[in-house]
């Protein structure tokens, strides 16, 4: 029986270069994933795009490609990527670089037409109503503010670029699972309407588009038993039928692969079990059971698939306003009773100056900043607590009051205080999405596939 | 005694909605937290924090439980002001809870 074997590369941009490299090396493999894009970056590569229209794309993926490209050829895998960002083309030049750079001979292949910013204005014409998804409300008022507005779109396009003889592939804004389902519906000659099977490929690229997340990373169950955490292994997908796949991991590696940690990715990110809707297929993981069948090996099975939805999902990046965040420590004696004198103090500068915010969160690193009241109470005194300031404002200029206010503490506030990383604290733009829905046909998505 | 005694989790993020998904350290141990973690229990729990309606799915061939959680990280991880703006502690956050079976506090050796 035909089994083909699938990396999982990349769990999001900044994740370890090294990765999809050491799965080409280790371990045997057919294809490599690499997943990109989580919710915000796209609207993060936009702007860097608007001050460097080179710019736009994962940067991180051509140094990836400096070092495995000779690993592609050797052992004939193919990489596929959404690293293109909002700049595909742009990623496509490096990649063709690094290719001649090598001196390898690789054809390389994308998708385009899921940027569709510049169509919204003519989409809204139309009639298309792009209301949010979430609380339906109309488009038009956050419009002056977009950012970026991408298509979510599925395997189909991928699929082309492999029939067209592609070893790498990159695109923008294709889910994080068509990456992965495009290489097996291609392998293994999936109907488009094939739902069960399709939704196979959905399961193995929800288990491998977070990396090493379910080889032991973030592993609530034991992660203390997790094997030379300095260098997990990543996980791997073997899938040789429709509805069920093997989890395992990059061999000699650390790591592991257990019933535990391929539950806790199997349910990540996910809502109802029985609809996790994607382009492709509306995969149902409710009656999904995992088995244990050898040392890092784990059987997935019982996926099963339910018709595609028309829509496809739109998400509109845009602006709104600034947020600026400032940290204080102080040390004992009376750490907290300090810092929160100091916060008190902050307030009435603020204060003072007429500071208009949106919001303003206080909290105690330490203390409560990251469970909030279900922290349990301090009984005994502190070492050492840091005050955490963050506020949310309309304007930059309204963001740049908090800026210069943290410094002069050390001078000025209570005793015992230093700075916490360096220099005045700067604000940032504050990017909000706009999730919704757009007819299929609205989107013209083409691949191609060119030499190096 | 916690749930994290008893259960294992992780947390994620689309836009403002945080999941959790809980799973038994045993399967044994399955019964009590579907019995114990009542929507209303977890809404409960996180007052002040999650803002929205709380969903439950029941996943019981993996002796699991998802939450669904509305309107739970101030606004969702662009434009949150929480220090952890994915909600990657919401798992931690639910396994603080103090749990009681049968009108009892639940003792690791009693419930196996």
């Amino acid at each position: 029986m035909k089994t083909i074997r699938i990396g999982g590369g990349q769990g999001f941009w900044g994740d370890l270069n090294e990765a999809p490299v050491n799965i080409a090396r280790n371990d045997a493999v057919d294809y490599i994933g690499c997943d990109y894009l989580a919710e915000l970056t796209l609207s993060i590569m936009s702007r860097q795009k608007e001050r460097n229209p080179q710019k736009g794309y994962a940067g991180d993926f051509v140094k990836v490609l400096k070092e495995i490209l000779p690993l592609l050829k050797e052992k004939s895998i193919k990489l596929i990527t959404n690293a293109g960002g909002v700049n595909v083309r742009g990623a496509v030049e490096a990649a063709k670089q690094a290719i001649k750079d090598s001196g390898l001979d690789l054809k390389i292949g994308y998708v385009l037409g899921d940027d569709v910013k510049d169509l919204i204005p003519e989409l809204r014409k139309q009639g298309v109503r792009m209301e949010n998804m979430d609380t339906g409300e109309p488009v038009d008022s956050i419009l002056p503010t977009m950012v970026n507005a991408n298509v979510y779109f599925g395997a189909e396009p991928i699929v082309e670029c492999l029939r067209g003889g592609a070893d790498i592939i990159i695109t923008g804004r294709a889910t994080d699972t068509a990456l992965f389902l495009a290489p097996l519906a291609y392998e293994f000659g999936w109907r488009a309407d094939d739902w069960d099977a399709l939704s196979t490929g959905i399961l193995c690229g929800h288990l491998l588009e977070c990396g090493a997340q379910v080889t032991g990373g973030n592993y609530d169950f034991d992660w203390r038993a997790v094997p030379e955490p300095e260098r997990l292994g990543y996980p791997i997908a073997e899938v040789s039928r429709p509805g069920q796949l093997t989890m395992t991991k990059t061999r000699n590696m650390g790591g592991l692969v257990t019933t535990q940690s391929v539950k806790e990715q199997l349910f990540y990110e996910i809502h109802n079990p029985e609809q996790y809707i994607t382009p492709d297929v509306v995969a149902d993981y409710s009656r999904i059971s995992v088995r244990q069948t050898g040392q890092d090996h784990v059987l997935v099975e019982g996926v099963k698939g339910k018709a595609r939805p028309d829509a496809l999902k739109l998400c509109i990046g845009y602006t709104e306003g600034y947020r600026n965040t400032a940290y204080l420590p102080y040390g004992w004696p009376d750490a907290l009773e300090k810092a929160q004198y100091a916060a008190d103090i902050l307030m009435k500068r603020l204060k003072k100056k007429n500071f208009l915010a949106e919001q303003v969160r206080i909290d105690y690193v330490g203390v409560n900043s990251l469970n909030g009241k279900l922290a349990h109470q301090i009984k005994e005194e502190l070492n050492e607590v840091v005050l955490r300031m963050s506020v949310k404002t309309k304007t930059r200029e309204e963001a740049e009051k908090l800026s210069p206010e943290i410094a002069p503490f050390i001078l000025n506030g209570p005793p015992g205080s230093c700075f916490f990383g360096g220099g005045r604290p700067k604000p940032e733009e504050v990017f909000a999405l706009w999730p919704t829905l757009i007819p299929r046909d609205a989107v013209k998505l083409q691949s191609f596939v060119e030499e190096a | 005694m916690k749930l994290k005694d008893i259960a294992h989790a992780r947390s994620g993020d689309k836009g403002d909605v945080s999941n959790i998904c809980v799973f038994a350290r045993k399967p044994e141990y399955y019964e009590i937290i579907r019995k114990v973690l009542t929507p209303e229990k977890v809404k409960e729990h996180f007052q002040g924090i999650v803002a929205g309606d709380i969903e439950r799915y029941e996943l019981p061939q993996v002796e699991g439980l998802n939450f669904v959680m509305h309107h739970a990280l101030d606004g969702g991880a662009t434009r949150s002001l929480r220090l952890d703006t994915l909600g990657k502690t919401m798992a931690a956050a639910l396994l603080r809870m103090e749990i009681e079976y049968n009108g009892k506090t639940v003792d690791r050796n009693t419930c196996a």
